[in-house]
């Protein structure tokens, strides 16, 4: 049962280096987070069997067995923890095998820590498939995914298909902090983070149409993190 | 020592020693006729003495079946009188071994076949083969033939033999080192070259004559190795430079930013250090990028991939960035083109093209993406890039004066091309007039497919 917002998550980290390791824990602690760290894939995947944590994050390279072949045994042994792996390599290819060795995401470094937070979060409270919701609402902000409309306090709102898409995804995640990539990722499939502030434009355009004219802003920019959907302030 | 002069090392070559076979060949070859023709001559008359003697003996021993001893001694004595050349000699020996009738002196130790110079019965020697055989009453008879001419025969053949095999072993050894040392010339001559190119002069070639034979061959092959090479490291080079000296300039305002943020360490003066480091990190993601796309590696992940729908969505993605900037974003996608590739990457070039568009055109000007079967055409109405400087910038790092001011890494165009290399397609500049246009094209090879 993923928790509530706010509430501590049970991470295991497994990352050889120390100083990134250091760094992350550190953060995620800070962040209210419960941490368990193993410093090679055989650890890993020993803490792993053990159970208990809502989020794993999975160094590629690690000592004595690496993290893909770890991740591999771990959904082998029937462990379905959400995954992120983490990455030297950027490679296009490296992501689609860190994927289908069974990881639900994929982060290449370096990365801002906001960056990972925000993705952890999105992989511990990501509601569970079978529980197809038809109309997603933010205050008084309604999607209707079957009608594909969109209405603001009873009052139409029209949107372009990639705009609907857009905040469909923040809507999706409210209350979550989504960062630039992964809107890029998941909105308009860029694996790769374009000079032009495309990200920004859109954001501002969505928000033209959603929040211009109503008393209470819905979608908020978090500074250095992204941006996030909520009804409270 | 490497400069030894070429006779001492000689005997090391591949002439050498093919002159060396062949010399031992032509003498094999030049003692088998030698052979054949002793055989015919020399030995053919040692076998016809041979002959004759076995005949007379025949006939001897037949008379002396008849007729005993006595019989014996009268036929030798009417054949030594018919013998007008004296080359027949004879012997009859008595069981004590006293001369009976015929003209030599003396039996020979034994029965059987002896050659060798005989003792005459008037006192002279002469080389000769006789047969000695014993009678059935005590005895012997002794028929033998002179060899003489035989002997000057073989003499003759013999000095001949020594002639012609010192004949053909000058003039061998003359041919093999003739032929050897123009080898040899030419093989040094490629040796001293390619030492010059491994000493570090890449522009020095190999000298290649107009005969065409092997050695021309090898040369013209070496040389265009050789180009390959210095092109390519020409490419190393600057791509090496490109990258330490670009570096370098972000790498000093982190610096300066960080000297900053030590003398006042507040949040802005820190951020700002923090962005001239993400900004140096975006380089390098974009360098590793562009080398693993130009590995090729990437190939092995190729799928079915839709480019009208990924041109729409590029379009789509940057609308909002053109309109910001007055600019009209018109699109002419041909529905379902679709080609064999990466699609991440494909996304990635397209991205780079209008994003460079959108860039660089005139401000509330056209940018233009068109996607048909024969490839992808985007056009811009800004300045253009100069025809002198079309082919440069696809070069790492490679950005217009004109564009040092704007931020950006220069690698973008490198970037494009790489991945349109990657999948069998090929990149051109052309002038709009005014303005860009970049044409991404397959030449008629599969793939690429309008349905």
């Amino acid at each position: 049962m993923p928790s509530a917002r706010g509430d501590p998550l049970r991470i295991l980290l497994v990352e050889d280096d120390a100083e990134t390791a250091a760094y992350v824990a550190r953060g995620l602690e800070e962040a209210g987070h419960v941490v368990d760290r193993a410093a090679d894939g055989q650890d890993g995947l020993f803490l792993a069997t053990g159970g208990g944590h809502e989020v794993m994050v999975v160094d590629r390279m690690l000592p004595r067995l690496d993290g893909l072949s770890m991740v591999r045994a771990a959904r082998a042994a029937g462990i379905m923890t959400p995954v992120i792996f983490l990455t030297a390599r950027a490679g296009v290819g490296d992501r689609v095998e860190g994927l289908e060795a069974g990881a639900d995401d994929y982060l290449a470094k370096p990365f801002a820590f906001a960056e990972l937070l925000a993705r952890i979060n999105a992989l511990a409270r990501r509601p569970p498939l079978q529980q197809e919701v038809t109309v997603l609402r933010v205050a008084d902000l309604e999607m209707d995914l079957i009608r594909r409309s969109v209405t603001r306090a009873g009052k139409r709102i029209d949107l372009q298909p990639r705009e609907f898409r857009l905040l469909e995804y923040l809507m999706r995640r409210e209350g979550q902090v989504v960062t630039r990539t992964m809107l890029l990722e998941g909105v308009w499939d860029f694996h790769f983070d374009p000079r032009t502030s495309v990200v920004e434009t859109h954001i501002s355009r969505l928000r033209g149409k959603v929040d211009k004219g109503f008393e209470r802003e819905l979608i908020h920019t978090v500074r250095g993190a992204g941006y996030v959907i909520r009804a409270d302030g | 020592m490497a400069e030894a002069h070429p006779r001492w090392v000689f005997a090391r070559t591949t002439a050498f020693r093919v002159t060396l076979l062949h010399l031992l060949l032509t003498l094999a070859g030049t003692s088998l006729v030698g052979g054949v023709a002793w055989w015919s001559t020399a030995g053919f008359a040692a076998r016809q003495a041979a002959q004759e003697i076995e005949r007379g003996m025949g006939v001897l021993l037949q008379s002396g079946a008849m007729s005993g001893p006595r019989g014996i001694a009268l036929s030798i004595e009417a054949r030594l009188a018919a013998d007008r050349s004296g080359v027949e000699f004879y012997l009859l020996a008595a069981p004590d071994g006293q001369r009976i009738a015929g003209n030599l002196s003396g039996v020979p130790q034994g029965p059987g076949w002896h050659e060798g110079t005989a003792r005459l019965a008037e006192g002279a020697e002469a080389p000769v083969m006789m047969l000695a055989t014993p009678l059935p009453g005590g005895g012997a008879l002794v028929v033998g033939r002179d060899l003489s001419a035989v002997r000057a025969l073989e003499q003759r053949l013999l000095s001949g033999a020594m002639w012609v095999g010192g004949a053909v072993l000058l003039l061998g050894l003359a041919g093999g080192l003739l032929i050897g040392r123009g080898v040899a010339k030419r093989a040094a001559a490629m040796e001293a070259a390619l030492a010059a190119v491994q000493a570090g002069a890449l522009d020095r070639r190999l000298a290649v004559g107009s005969g065409g034979d092997e050695f021309d061959r090898l040369a013209a092959r070496i040389n265009a190795t050789l180009d390959r090479l210095q092109s390519l490291m020409a490419a190393l080079r600057e791509v090496t430079d490109d990258i330490a000296h670009d570096l370098r300039t972000p790498l000093t305002r982190l610096r300066q930013r960080l000297d900053t943020a030590a003398q006042a360490p507040t949040p802005a003066a820190i951020a700002a250090a923090q962005g001239e480091a993400d900004a140096l990190l975006d380089i390098f993601a974009a360098l590793l990028r562009i080398a693993q796309v130009e590995s090729g590696t990437q190939r092995a992940g190729f799928t079915r991939v839709d480019l009208s729908a990924i041109a729409e969505s590029v379009a789509e993605v940057y609308a909002p960035a053109a309109e910001e900037r007055g600019q009209t974003l018109a699109t002419d996608i041909a529905p379902g083109v679709t080609l064999t590739g990466d699609p991440a990457l494909l996304t990635q070039m397209l991205a780079n093209l209008v994003e460079n568009a959108v860039r660089h055109g005139r401000e509330a000007g056209r940018v233009a993406l068109a996607v048909t079967g024969e490839g992808v055409t985007v056009t811009d109405d800004g300045p253009g890039i100069p025809q002198a400087e079309r082919e440069r910038v696809f070069r790492r790092f490679h950005r217009l004066d004109a564009a040092r001011s704007t931020p950006g890494s220069g690698l973008g165009l490198a970037l494009v091309r790489a991945v349109a290399e990657l999948h069998g397609m090929s990149v051109m500049l052309e002038d709009a007039s005014p303005g860009l246009r970049v044409r991404v094209w397959l030449h008629g090879e599969p793939g690429i497919r309008a349905n």
